[in-house]
């Protein structure tokens, strides 16, 4: 009987997709999901968009080794380095980079920058969302990848609520 | 010449070898192919055994033993590696590291540094000491030397070096053992002759170089070994360059490759004097001078200027209202071309240079001999060297180091007579001091004009004096401008008599090169004077120059004065200042300078083209030994143009055939089948292959390689090993017998540069390295005691 050998078919498929609905959502809810996220989850060890960490007193920790550039496969990081003054203290050591700039072209987030640098100035944030229309926005400079100022030294309240949280004063600037 | 040393045999990890008797344990093993590391062993440094790396285990002795302070013995049986040896050198490591910071990704010489490379051989990473590590803060001992004192390892090699070598003994050691540190001269700073050798031999980062210092690391620069453009001793410096805004930039310079004749050696001015490519005052753009100021124009119009000017003075007044002044720190191909289009496309031979020796006055003394010059090499070797004038440790430093190095090391026999107590006093045999402007006359008497003595100092010490430089074999004999027109003559037929050879010294990068490329009114390119042309030269571009010969710098001026030189074309020289002539004389002549700076002839100028340095071109020098060297581009600004191209594209803009003035085509030399994997759509491997070998496809009107071919055909003597040049060797070149007959030598317009180590002409007024430091008194080392080695 064709008749019934179709819709026994149709019902076989049907039930397939019955079970499906209800069953729990497994996709994430980017970008109609809540929060600033937008809804997407990370790993916590996923490699987005690079941030150059400061230390404790607020300096950059980037002492421009170039070890980075080296390490780059894609030979996307470009450094120029200076060096630090009395009056003019940018890192914690001789020398820091007056320029760092990261083609995001050209990287592959491979991590291998962050393995190289000996000082873990620089690290994969969980920035992600890099499109733009014009190739060139994608060169980041070292002002778009430095974190901000810790609380207590003064910028970026917002940021660090968990830090003031925890009781360190927020200075506003 | 002594024997050769008896040879002696021994074992070295099971390999026999042979080495000469008196050889270190450790020159032995590396002339074997067998490396031994070392901290304090330096070759051609006093031996040390300050660091123990070089332990080897030899066979009867009891313990492990240093090789550097080991001399070879028959019968040896030696162990270079092995469990014990390693775990040796390993402690050593360790204790060297137990108060070094490990500042690695801050130190200047992390990359290339001797000590991380050891520790990574044998793993000594780790620290066995608890205690806080004793800090120092960074000291700068001068403009160019920062000390930082927790990175030493007292190796010491940076004191023999500047003892030694250097013969300045600026640096020393303070306390001793491990509490020992190395100091400067004057308590926290350093007078000293700033050659920057310290900093280069340092196998840590202890002592730093203030120009390069934190600006970049090793590995982010590309290496280009190019010729220095200071004095006429022609050391290869090998410049780091990286991307810069402009173009390249160069960072530093160095020999470590000891590539060249100069070895490891560099003076302060071949290591740090290329800052002047840097200065904001440098020009960029070409000007013009409209409304009696110069202002910025574009090329095009510029060489429409000039073009147009040029052409109209040449046609009505013709070729001798036009004037053209050289340079002698442009390369042997722009002086060719710019001489060449002086007599072919303008029709004159109104061309001269700043002359700092008599090089027609040499050539016409060596005619008819041969083989009669030395090679900067062979001053380093030569069992006895005879100095005449001159001051090398301040004009020639390169020399000087030879000369010392040779007398240091091979117990070379130094007769110096010098009219000044100059410092290579130190290191002779016998010094005689003359009176002033007799050298000409000790010339004379060297050959047997004993009447002439008196007029030069004690005939006793003179006699005795010639007596032994009589019975000298090999003797190379260095004289300095004092000696010029018919003085050279008697000094020539002395060097032959004994067998010597001879050096004409000169000041600049390539005043040997601006003679031979026939800079001069009545000289053509050879030293062919212009108006007896003979032989096949005439059927080549030669038979076409002018046949009278044109007028000398300072004839140009006082032509200009009176109205009869309409054009004036100077590249690359200020004459102005040079000659303190009257700037007036220019007032109504059209003037175009091609420079980098606006300098007191520029600022006369009517056009002024911007031009490339040195370091930012490729070509050929010659040194003042006549040793020919290729020159690679290193550095760049991208605005500028370089002087060959810049002459090419005036000739062009006259309306001048190029191909009359640069023997360049396509598919001739360029592509002999070679090229074909281009057509086919792979990379043209061959055309990047002879590229990489300097050995350039001639496509290009603007390649001064194809120019060279010419020279190499045209000028007797530059028939050297093409190969060997394009490698990066120095070639010696031949003096061109001229025969009989006197060349037209001019001695009296012979101006010396009268450099010291840190003045460099206009370079050197534009190099913010060598003025920071010119401030400085250097202390002479008699006063403190101190014996030359
Ligand atoms: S993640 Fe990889 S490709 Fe990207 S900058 Fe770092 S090393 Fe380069
Ligand atoms: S980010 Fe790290 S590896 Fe890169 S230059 Fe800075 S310190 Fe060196
Ligand atoms: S820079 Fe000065 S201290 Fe260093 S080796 Fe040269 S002369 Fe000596
Ligand atoms: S400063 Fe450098 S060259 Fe001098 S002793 Fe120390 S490590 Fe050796
Ligand atoms: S000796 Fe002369 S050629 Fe050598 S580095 Fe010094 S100035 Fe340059
Ligand atoms: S190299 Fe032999 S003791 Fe230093």
């Amino acid at each position: 009987m064709p008749i019934l050998k179709n819709i026994a078919a149709i019902a076989k498929g049907m039930s397939i997709t019955l079970k499906e609905m209800f069953a729990p959502t497994v996709v994430e809810n980017y970008p109609d999901g809540p929060g600033p996220l937008k809804g997407a989850k990370f790993q916590e060890r996923f490699r987005g968009v690079h941030v150059l960490q400061r230390d404790e007193n607020g300096l950059e920790k980037c002492v421009a080794c170039f070890l980075c550039a080296a390490a780059c496969p894609s030979n996307c990081i470009y450094i120029e380095a200076a060096e630090n003054t009395a009056e003019n203290r940018i890192s914690g050591a001789e020398r820091y980079a007056k320029v760092y700039n990261i083609d995001y072209n050209r990287c592959i987030f491979c991590g291998y920058c962050v393995e190289a640098c000996p000082t873990d100035a620089i690290t994969h944030g969980h920035g992600f969302e890099l499109a733009t229309f014009n190739a060139s926005n994608l060169v980041y400079r070292k002002e778009q990848l430095l974190a901000p100022m810790p609380a207590h030294l003064g910028a970026n309240a917002v940021f660090n609520k968990a830090e003031i949280d925890k009781g360190m004063p927020a200075l506003t600037s | 010449m002594a024997d050769a040393p008896k040879l002696v045999n021994l074992t070295v990890d099971g390999k026999a070898i042979t080495a000469p008797a008196g050889t270190l344990l450790i020159d032995a093993c590396k002339n074997a192919g067998i490396e031994i590391p070392s901290f304090c062993y330096y070759p051609g440094l006093s031996v040390q055994g300050a660091c123990r790396m070089c332990l080897v285990k030899i066979e009867k002795m009891p313990k492990l033993q240093t090789s550097c302070t080991t001399v070879v013995g028959e019968g040896m049986v030696v162990t270079t590696e092995n469990d014990e040896i390693h775990q040796a050198r390993k402690s050593m490591l360790e204790l060297v590291l137990a108060n070094h910071p490990l500042d690695c990704p801050v130190c200047d010489a992390g990359g290339q540094c001797e000590l991380q490379d050891m520790t990574f051989t044998y793993g000594a990473a780790e620290s066995k000491f608890v205690d806080i590590k004793n800090h120092r803060d960074e000291q700068q001992w001068s403009p160019v030397v920062y000390f930082d004192r927790p990175r030493c390892i007292l190796c010491y090699r940076c004191v023999r070096v500047c003892g030694e070598g250097m013969d300045v003994w600026a640096l020393g050691i303070q306390q001793r053992g491990v509490s020992s540190v190395i100091a400067p001269n004057m308590e926290d700073h350093l007078e000293c002759e700033e050659c920057g050798m310290c900093i280069d031999i340092c196998p840590v980062g202890a002592l730093t170089s203030g120009a390069y210092r934190y600006k970049t690391r090793p590995w982010e620069m590309n290496h280009v070994a190019t010729v220095c453009t200071h004095c006429g001793d022609g050391c290869v410096t090998t410049l780091g360059v990286r991307r810069s805004d402009t173009g390249m930039e160069i960072m530093r310079g160095d020999n470590r490759d000891k590539s060249g004749i100069n070895g490891d050696f560099l003076c302060i001015k071949g290591r740090y004097a290329f800052d002047f490519s840097k200065e904001p005052e440098r020009i960029t753009v070409p000007l013009i001078r409209r409304n009696s100021k110069l202002e910025p124009a574009t090329w095009e119009a510029a060489f429409e200027l000039i073009a147009s000017k040029l052409k109209e003075v040449r046609d009505r007044d013709g070729g001798q209202a036009i004037g053209v002044i050289g340079s002698n720190r442009t390369t042997n191909e722009e002086n060719y071309l710019l001489q060449k289009f002086a007599r072919l496309v303008l029709a004159t031979n109104n061309i001269d240079h700043h002359r700092t020796a008599d090089y027609p006055g040499f050539v016409s003394a060596l005619a008819g001999t041969q083989n009669m010059t030395a090679s900067m090499r062979d001053v380093a070797s030569a069992p006895a060297i005879l100095l005449i004038g001159n001051d090398p440790t301040e004009q020639h430093p390169l020399l000087a180091w030879q000369i010392r190095n040779n007398v240091r090391l091979n117990k070379a026999r130094l007769y110096t007579v010098n009219s000044n107590q100059i410092k290579l006093r130190r290191q002779s045999t016998v010094f005689h001091l003359i009176s002033a402007g007799s050298e000409g006359a000790f010339a004379q008497f060297l050959v047997g004009n004993d009447s002439a003595a008196s007029s030069v100092g004690d005939p006793q010490a003179l006699n005795s004096l010639r007596d032994k430089l009589r019975g000298e074999q090999g003797l190379v004999i260095a004289f300095g401008s004092e000696i010029r027109g018919e003085h050279i003559k008697p000094l020539v037929q002395f060097a032959q008599s004994v067998g010597a050879k001879l050096i004409c010294l000169g000041d600049y990068a390539n005043s040997r090169g601006a003679a031979d490329m026939g800079l001069y009114p009545d000289l053509l390119p050879g030293y062919y004077p212009v108006s007896q042309l003979t032989g096949s030269k005439d059927e080549d571009w030669m038979g076409k120059a002018p046949k009278q010969p044109g007028l000398t710098l300072q004839e140009m001026f006082s032509a200009a004065a009176g109205g009869r030189l309409r054009a004036l074309y100077v590249v690359g020289s200020n004459p102005v200042a040079r000659y303190n002539l009257d700037p007036f004389a220019l007032k109504n002549t059209f003037t175009v300078v091609q420079d980098m700076f606006l300098t007191e002839t520029a600022t006369l100028a009517d056009v002024v083209l911007p031009a490339a340095n040195a370091y930012e071109k490729g070509g050929t020098f010659t040194n003042t030994c006549g040793d020919l060297q290729r020159l690679q581009k290193a550095g760049d600004v991208t605005t500028v143009k370089s002087d060959f191209e810049i002459i090419v594209r005036i000739a062009n803009a006259m309306g001048y055939d190029v191909h009359g003035l640069v023997p360049f085509a396509p598919g001739l030399r360029a592509d002999m089948g070679q090229t074909r994997g281009a057509e086919s759509g792979e990379a043209d491997r061959h055309k990047v292959w002879l590229t990489r070998q300097g050995i350039e496809p001639k496509l290009s009107p603007f390649d001064p390689l194809a120019l060279l071919d010419e020279i190499q055909r045209l000028v007797p003597g530059y028939e050297v090993s093409r190969l060997n040049l394009m490698a990066g060797n120095d070639q010696h070149t031949q003096v061109p017998d001229i025969g009989s007959g006197e060349l037209p030598s001019h001695p009296e317009l012979i101006v010396p540069s009268e450099d010291t180590l840190f003045t460099s002409g206009t370079l050197g007024r534009y190099s913010k390295t060598l003025n920071s430091v010119m401030e400085n008194d250097r202390a002479v080392p008699e006063d403190a005691g101190i014996p030359a080695d």
